[in-house]
């Protein structure tokens, strides 16, 4: 039984590891939190149920369509919404109020849209459930597993391997630096940000699917758990933020299974809270030095 | 002289004519019944449905010729927006109008209560078709409820748990709220306690608005149960069946009449087929009276399809006209008597008050056949 209960919160870990690395990513190029990617989580799984509930076009169309929109409307908002505040080089707070803002924004817009009830969605890679020494593992659980191994192994090698990571590392590291060098920061900052969504609107259709069930509040849970995984990890890190999505995901079956399941999400706060008194940079985090 | 006996004749026709038409004001003066919800915010659509349905009704009663012979019934509006404050100054307005002689409302419980006291006082019968907490009705002789008490529906689940499933090893699965805990408490430590044709073998709580069921699933399938009383509303029940069908396909599901809704069916899906729930009222029902109200009421409000609620409030109104006919007076105090003593026929079912002021109701047992809700014949089990 144990071992079905961590089965089970791997399978919620990965997926919220996949939102986590979206936070770590703006993070680690802005030094921004961004809260609208909790929202931008659920835009992306309307957007898959659009394509593959009402319009019938099958589950890779709905993966695909879900990751250029919702990838295309973070980088609307941070042209709209952010880029302003950095041309005007105001405070740190008040991008981050922003991010609130838009967060509400686009939940809002989900509500007007689709209605703030909860809508059933398809279970995704259905092929049936085996039995592995005990556990019960579902195809959906494989599938799910999976995908998200692929996905973060990709955005992995898009930032250490390719040109675009690279300015995107340097644009961390000191982005006026970068921009004398001739890196154009504001379209490095808009793939991130394209980045980001992706990786939520892929996080949320796998969700969906696993759950069978798409509500626009459901960014809200999801989104500050992963953000509490990120900071875990140790934010802007993105093994960190993987390690962090596993170790949430994981405390929290086993808490709703020994606790009880009205406790569930207090745990994952603990753990986080815990882990910030003796490490405050997360787990994997270095010691920012202030350089004057 | 002939003048002066035309002239007598004349004066004793008017005032003959004055006395009559004194008599028929009194007797055609029409019967005002207040209508009290919340008509804005967000528990609007309530509100509505209960002022929708007695409007509806009223409009119905008068159309075949009122009561007492003859008298309209004319429906008052209030809205107390869900707020007790609201509700109690209503409460006093209704209370000082003396041509009101009964309300039918409040919809929460809370705001329910906090209007009951000055009911209670001026003696003016309160029937609220939502209220469910159990203190509400015993709040004094003038506060009924038309609604059915927890532990009434509670036993009406264990007897579908025994009787349509043969359930020996049942388990329960709260939703974590007031209704639910206690709900799922009755149901547990006061009903199933007492049966010896089954046990509840485990009981599990969930947060509302959560999406993943995996742990609770695996929780409760440690129980090894045959049965799941779910004791949620249909935003829980529809994706839970889902995920535990989705391990263990053969489980018996069973909810309660506030998871009756459409909804239920759109997001359970091909899972949702087997789920039975007890309810006092079918809006497919093939009964005549229940057509001609769910026809009528979609007629008049664009189409909308009449809730359990909704069909309550109309009742709630049908017990007045009742208790006001078989009284023989709309006086107040005697409406009131009479409300103990009647046995109303409605559209959700028979119901009596007893003692308290609560409603005894029999109930429908509903159970999804191809996506359809649909009625089963307890007769033939």
């Amino acid at each position: 039984m144990i071992l079905q209960q961590i089965f089970d919160g791997l399978t919620l870990g990965i997926v919220y590891a996949l939102i986590a690395v979206g936070y770590s990513l703006v993070f680690g190029v802005l030094r921004l939190v961004n809260f609208a990617h909790g929202a931008t989580y659920a835009f992306g799984a309307h957007i898959a149920m659009v394509v593959i509930v009402s319009a019938n076009f099958g589950l890779f169309w709905g993966f695909i369509a879900s990751v250029i929109v919702t990838g295309l409307m973070t980088m609307l908002m941070d042209r709209i919404a952010l880029r302003p505040l950095r041309i005007k080089k105001s405070k740190g707070i008040s991008a981050l109020i922003t991010t609130i803002g838009c967060s509400y924004i686009i939940q809002n817009t989900l509500m007007i849209v689709f209605g703030s009830r909860s809508k059933w969605f398809p279970k995704i890679f259905d092929y049936g459930n085996f039995n592995v020494g005990g556990i019960l593992v579902k195809s959906t659980q494989v599938g799910i597993i999976a995908v998200s191994v692929a996905l973060l192994l990709a955005l992995t090698y898009v930032v250490h391997k390719t040109k675009i990571g690279l300015a995107m590392r340097a644009v961390q590291q000191n982005s006026k630096a970068a921009s004398l060098m001739g890196i154009d920061v504001n379209k490095v900052v808009s793939f991130t940000f394209f980045l980001g969504g992706a990786s939520a609107a892929v996080a949320g259709t796998l969700i969906s699917g696993y759950y069978q069930i798409v509500n626009p509040q459901m960014g809200f849970v999801a989104g500050l758990k992963a953000f509490s995984a990120a900071v875990l990890g140790g934010i802007g890190i993105l093994h960190g933020a993987v390690f962090g999505g596993l170790v949430v995901g994981l405390a929290e079956s086993l808490a709703a299974y020994y606790i009880g399941g009205g406790y569930r999400d207090a745990v994952a706060f603990i753990i986080l809270i815990a882990v910030l008194i003796f490490r405050p940079n997360g787990l994997f985090g270095k010691k920012v030095i202030e350089k004057v | 002289m002939a003048k002066r006996v035309v002239l007598v004749a004349l004066l004793s026709l008017l005032i003959a004519s004055f006395a009559f038409a004194n008599g028929s004001a009194e007797t055609q003066k029409p019967i005002k019944i207040a209508v009290v919800g919340p008509l804005t915010g967000d528990f609007a659509e309530y509100g509505t449905g209960f002022k929708n349905a007695v409007v509806l009704h009223a409009k119905q009663i008068n159309e075949a010729g009122g009561v007492l012979g003859g008298r309209q019934i004319e429906i008052v509006s209030f809205d107390d927006k869900n707020s007790g404050e609201e509700a109690a100054s209503i409460a006093e307005r209704i209370a000082g109008n003396k041509d009101i002689v009964g309300v039918i409302g409040h919809f929460a419980s809370g705001v329910s209560m906090a209007a009951a006291p000055t009911y209670e006082e001026v003696g003016i019968a309160e029937i609220s078709p939502s209220a469910s907490h159990p203190d509400y009705s015993s709040m004094g002789e003038y506060i009924f409820r038309n609604n059915s008490l927890i532990n009434v529906e509670a036993n009406e689940n264990l007897n579908m748990a025994a009787d349509l499933f043969h359930a020996k090893r049942v388990a329960v699965l709260a939703v974590k709220t007031d209704w639910g805990v206690k709900t799922a408490d009755i149901l547990i430590n006061d009903l199933a306690a007492k049966r010896d044709d089954l046990e509840i073998v485990g009981y599990e709580e969930i947060l509302d608005g959560l999406t993943d069921f995996s742990s609770t699933i695996t929780k409760l399938r440690s129980y090894k149960p045959d049965t799941i009383i779910v004791c949620a509303m249909y935003n829980i029940l529809g994706p839970f069946a889902n995920q535990y069908k989705d391990v263990d396909p053969n489980i018996n599901l069973i909810g309660f009449s506030n998871a009756y809704s459409e909804q239920l069916i759109k997001l359970a899906q091909e899972d949702g087929n087997g789920i039975v729930l007890p309810a006092v009222f079918f809006h497919e029902s093939p009964e005549a009276k229940v057509r001609n109200f769910v026809d009528a009421y979609m007629a008049d409000y664009d189409g909308k399809i009449p809730s359990s609620l909704t069909a309550q409030a109309y009742d709630s109104l049908g017990m007045f006209a009742q208790a006001i006919e078989e009284a023989g007076t709309a006086d107040r105090t005697a409406i009131k008597d009479q409300l103990y003593k009647i046995k109303y026929d409605g559209v959700a079912g028979q119901s009596y008050f007893d003692a308290n002021g609560d409603a005894f109701k029999t109930f429908y047992w509903l159970r999804i056949v191809d996506g359809k809700f649909t009625m089963i014949d307890k007769t033939s089990k």
